[in-house]
């Protein structure tokens, strides 16, 4: 079944846009449905397609359905999982306590995901050296404003 | 990848080091106590960006800011972003503004309007011009006006980078002053002033509005032709072109930048940027900023400042209703 | 203008002063760097050093901020071709075949043989701009939003036809990339769509973000998935210098696109990622042998280089010529030099006529200084690939979230290439073509606004399609591109009496 969920999705997806598009409020100047017709048009493209694909994954549903296997073997559930984790928590790091501990921070953790907890010492010294390297160079040699 | 980065931080260290350093130690006086926050309310690159850093440099230069300045970029939501973030900060932060703090407010767009912050200075104008191809029928814009009193939608008009803003309001004012329905014009809305102008050039559109900075040149150079312009008087570049009010509409129209400062600022914290601005507006680096810019001096203080944003939202707030852009 | 040889030459012997040739090399260099990292882009770099060229001479300003922009038009190939996360958008088409190089051990000859078509296609631009800048100027003023709205048409028809067995994938993934373009506030009419209440998003998603998002993000995160397999050999990094062989295979593209990029980095508006897909889709279409295309062909590689390098080039016609910026960062740069007193407009060429020559001198100068500075940087480069991926994948994960930062201020955009990351990562998995949504991304905005535009001046889409000679070319073009495929599919099926599933 498993085939049939980005063929599904893309027509839901059409779908919901096709609502969105039709509950956008109305212009008051020029054609009042004007802002309505180009993300009409995208949803019926997203939604015949997704037909169209649904009924090509139909017809192959002989062949093994192997794209997905890769993201459920070893370790990798458990990377995609943790840097998803660290990418949010450096989302919400970043602007709150500043660019460069936030940033180590988010180094730090992928490197002992990747690297292993034994090699500690090359992942602390690369997360701070880089952290303030970068810090340096955009900050103060490119000015830009960085929290 | 290491070397690379320690090659780019080092060259980048060697040409601009001398550049980047600088620090000024407080004197006795109680403000400012630190470093000062510019918030330019857009990306590197504009008007506003330009504005902010613009300034920066001068207050370090002639030295009249003993703290340093830096200009933090806060783009988004026609300026709504940075004024958010100015709302909540001390007396330390001050941010560029324009009439868009206005009309973002009246457009609904934005809880926030002047009197939820400082008015701390009005700095310059660009003042804005309607054109037309060399091969226009409409010789001149009572002409064009006419036109467009007979039948509204018979002109295509092409103005950037959105509706509401100056360029579109100021011609709406215009027209309204002839009669003309003003919720039937045809505007075509251009991302950016280039894209207008080469549309004028290209005789995509049948009239346009955009600066006078941005039309000028090609006027100079007779690629098309400016019919009006909002100033109360005749500009030194162009004094071919007349103004509206010669023209019988009683319109002047700036296009004006300003400062901005967070709310609850204390009348000693107002005198002391009332101080630095007027010395700042008075430097030649400045004056030179300007006349390069093609902007005209429009200093006002704090006070006048205020007068002003309270006159210019009375103005806007009829204009908006008018122009069908609120129903 | 009366193109005076004297004027030329002049404007060389003043390009080749010290102080000039000073300022070319910084330029360029700095470029080769921001163009290398993810979404820190010609346009941002120039924007950032803007408050350092107060007071610096506008001959010398412009020289700078054009070896900026072309400079990083070389180096947003390198991380294109090395690591698969393009730095800009007119560097996506160089992960096409150039990424596929360098994994069967090629990385150095990838690299020498961007730089090179690179530099010829800059040449090309180059003697273009020099011969053909006012007629192509006003070429160039034909293009309304009839001309516009056809030509992203056909450019995007010509990304999703390169699908070819998966042309329904193509479709799908253009559809997401139109979807997200059509975030923000609407220009014909003010009003907001889909903002989700964040005044951040009224300016609609940055396109960067987006490429940065599925490239970078994405690219790192399908490799977590393959981390921890052992090596099966190491890769070579191969000769650092191409081969006959290869010379003769993209000879003639290079030469052959170098014009088109130009006649495209004219328009206003169209710029490097049109310019550079479209040559891209051409030669594969018009290749004895696509079946090699996306699997490392050397004039895949080539052809897209040329083009996006000229494209460069011509952005500057449009500015200089008319004072129109042709582009976003030419934009930047028009800001940049009026600042420092300059008045671009129609008449800088009658009035500076040795400023706008030396400039164009400066060009050539400069895309000679790059490619020796490229190739040079060849061998230094190559050296990344062997840094422990380990290591590596989570320094390009930062770049990427601060090449993000520096895009928008804001981390609403973290939350988008998140989301992008992962978007990415499945379109691989699910052999998704993601050049279409990239695409559209880039262009769905324009699209669209210069579709309502038109339908003002005409009365329906056949009143578009017949509006001007230049529009009835692009229709047909667009109906050889969607065509072709089923057509050469149908030819092959005739032949072998199979079909020929490929993806690209």
């Amino acid at each position: 079944m498993i085939r049939y969920i980005t063929p599904l999705l893309s027509i839901v997806v059409g779908i919901a846009l096709l609502i969105g598009a039709f509950t956008l409020p109305k212009s008051t100047l020029g054609n009042p449905n004007g802002p309505m017709y180009f993300p009409a048009l995208i949803a019926i493209i997203l939604i015949l397609s997704g037909l169209v694909y649904l009924f090509q994954e139909f017809k192959a549903r002989g062949v093994k359905f192997t794209d997905f296997t890769q993201i459920r073997l070893g370790k990798s559930p458990m990377y995609l999982g943790v840097s998803l984790v660290l990418m949010i928590i450096y989302t919400i790091l970043f602007e709150r306590i500043g660019f460069l501990f936030s940033t180590i921070i988010f180094l730090l953790g992928l490197l002992f995901m990747l690297n292993g907890r034994k090699k500690w010492i090359t992942n602390i010294l690369v997360a701070v050296i880089f952290s303030v390297v970068t810090w340096y160079a955009f900050g103060t040699l490119l000015q830009v404003s960085l929290p | 990848m290491k070397k690379i980065l320690g090659v780019a931080a080092m060259s980048f260290a060697l040409i601009l080091g001398a550049c980047s350093s600088d620090n000024a130690d407080g004197k006795d006086a109680d403000f400012p106590k630190k470093n000062i926050e510019f918030v330019a309310p857009a990306t590197p690159g504009g008007g506003w960006d330009a504005t902010a850093r613009a300034i920066q440099k001068i207050m370090k230069e002639e030295k009249i800011v003993d703290q340093s300045m830096t200009v933090v970029n806060k783009p988004g939501g026609s300026g709504e972003v940075g004024w958010q973030y100015l709302s909540k900060k001390d007396a330390h932060s001050l941010a560029i503004d324009s009439s868009l703090l206005l009309t973002n407010n009246l457009l609904g767009q934005s809880d926030l309007t002047y009197e939820d912050f400082t008015p701390i200075a009005t700095l310059t104008t660009e003042w804005i011009s309607v054109a037309v191809p060399n091969d226009s029928p409409y010789e001149d814009a009572t002409a064009l006006m006419e036109q467009l009193k007979k039948d509204p939608g018979s002109v295509k008009i092409g103005i950037a980078p959105g509706l509401g803003n100056n360029d579109h309001l100021s011609f709406v004012k215009a027209a309204k002053t002839f009669g003309v329905d003003v919720t039937k014009l045809n505007f075509l809305v251009y991302e950016s002033g280039g894209d207008v102008m080469t549309s004028l050039l290209g005789g995509h559109v049948d009239a346009a509005t955009m600066a006078v900075s941005e039309s000028q040149e090609q006027h100079i150079a007779k690629k098309f032709k400016i019919v009006a312009i909002t100033s109360d008087e005749r500009l030194d570049e162009i004094p071919d072109v007349p103004t509206w009010k010669e023209q019988g509409v009683d319109l002047v129209f700036p296009h004006w930048r300003g400062i901005l400062g967070p709310p609850d600022m204390t009348e000693d914290q107002i005198k002391y940027w009332n101080d630095a601005i007027g010395k700042m507006v008075e430097s030649d680096a400045w004056k030179e900023l300007l006349e390069n810019n093609g902007w005209e001096d429009f200093y006002k203080d704090s006070n006048e400042t205020k007068k002003f944003l309270e006159e210019q939202k009375g103005m806007y707030t009829e204009l908006i209703e008018e122009s069908g852009l609120k129903k | 203008m009366g193109t005076d040889m004297q004027v030329v030459l002049d404007g060389f012997l003043t390009a080749i002063q010290p102080g000039n040739l000073f300022w070319i090399a910084l330029g360029g260099f700095l470029g080769t760097v921001v163009g290398m990292l993810p979404g820190l882009g010609p346009a941002t770099a120039i924007a950032l050093l803007i408050p350092i060229t107060f007071g610096m001479d506008p001959t010398s300003a412009l020289i700078l901020m054009a070896a900026i922009y072309y400079g990083a038009m070389y180096g947003g190939s390198r991380s294109s071709i090395l690591l698969n996360t393009p730095g800009d958008g007119s560097a996506i088409a160089a992960t096409f075949d150039g990424y596929p190089m360098a994994q069967k051990g090629q990385a150095g000859q990838a690299l020498a043989m961007s730089a090179i078509a690179s530099l010829i296609g800059g040449l090309i631009a180059v003697v273009g701009f020099i011969v053909l800048a006012k007629p192509l100027a006003n070429f160039a003023l034909k293009f309304g939003p009839a001309e516009y709205f056809l030509l992203m048409v056909f450019t995007l028809s010509a990304i999703v036809a390169l699908a070819k067995g998966a042309m329904v994938k193509g479709f799908i993934s253009m559809a997401i990339g139109l979807m997200i373009s059509t975030v923000g506030i609407d220009l014909q009419t003010g009003v907001y769509r889909f903002t989700m209440g964040s005044p951040h998003l009224s300016e609609g998603i940055d396109f960067l973000v987006v490429i940065i998002g599925i490239y970078a993000v994405g690219e790192v995160l399908y490799n977590f998935l393959t981390i921890n397999k052992p090596v099966g050999e190491k890769k070579s990094v191969g000769k650092k210098w191409i081969t006959k062989e290869q010379w003769k295979r993209s000879k003639w593209p290079i030469i052959r696109n170098g014009p088109i990029g130009f006649v495209i980095g004219v328009l206003p508006g169209a710029g490097g990622a049109i310019a550079s897909m479209l040559s891209y889709s051409f030669e594969k279409q018009i290749s004895k042998h696509p079946e090699e295309f996306g699997e490392g062909a050397v004039e895949g590689l080539a052809a897209p280089e040329s083009s996006n390098n000229a494209a460069a080039v011509g952005a500057f016609i449009p500015m200089l010529a008319m004072g129109i910026p042709g582009s976003g960062t030419t934009a930047v740069i028009l800001g940049a030099i009026v600042m420092l007193g300059l008045k671009p407009g129609p008449l800088l060429f009658e009035n500076n006529p040795d400023m706008v020559w030396t400039f164009i001198n400066s060009m050539f100068v400069g895309n000679l200084f790059l490619v020796i500075l490229n190739i040079a940087l060849v061998g230094l480069l190559v050296k990344i690939l062997d840094t422990p991926p380990r290591i590596l994948y989570p320094l390009i994960m930062m770049l990427a979230f601060i090449g993000t930062y520096t895009l928008g201020y804001s981390t609403v955009d973290f939350i988008i290439l998140i989301i992008f990351g992962f978007v990415g990562l499945f379109m691989k998995l699910l052999k998704f073509p993601v050049a279409p949504l990239i695409l559209a991304v880039i262009v769905g905005s324009d699209m669209e606004q210069n579709f309502r535009m038109s339908l003002i001046s005409h009365p329906d889409i056949i009143g578009i399609a017949t509006a001007s000679p230049i529009t009835i070319a692009l229709v047909i073009m667009t109906i050889i591109s969607l065509g072709f495929p089923f057509l050469s599919a149908w030819l092959m099926d005739r032949k072998k009496g199979k079909t020929s599933e490929e993806s690209m």
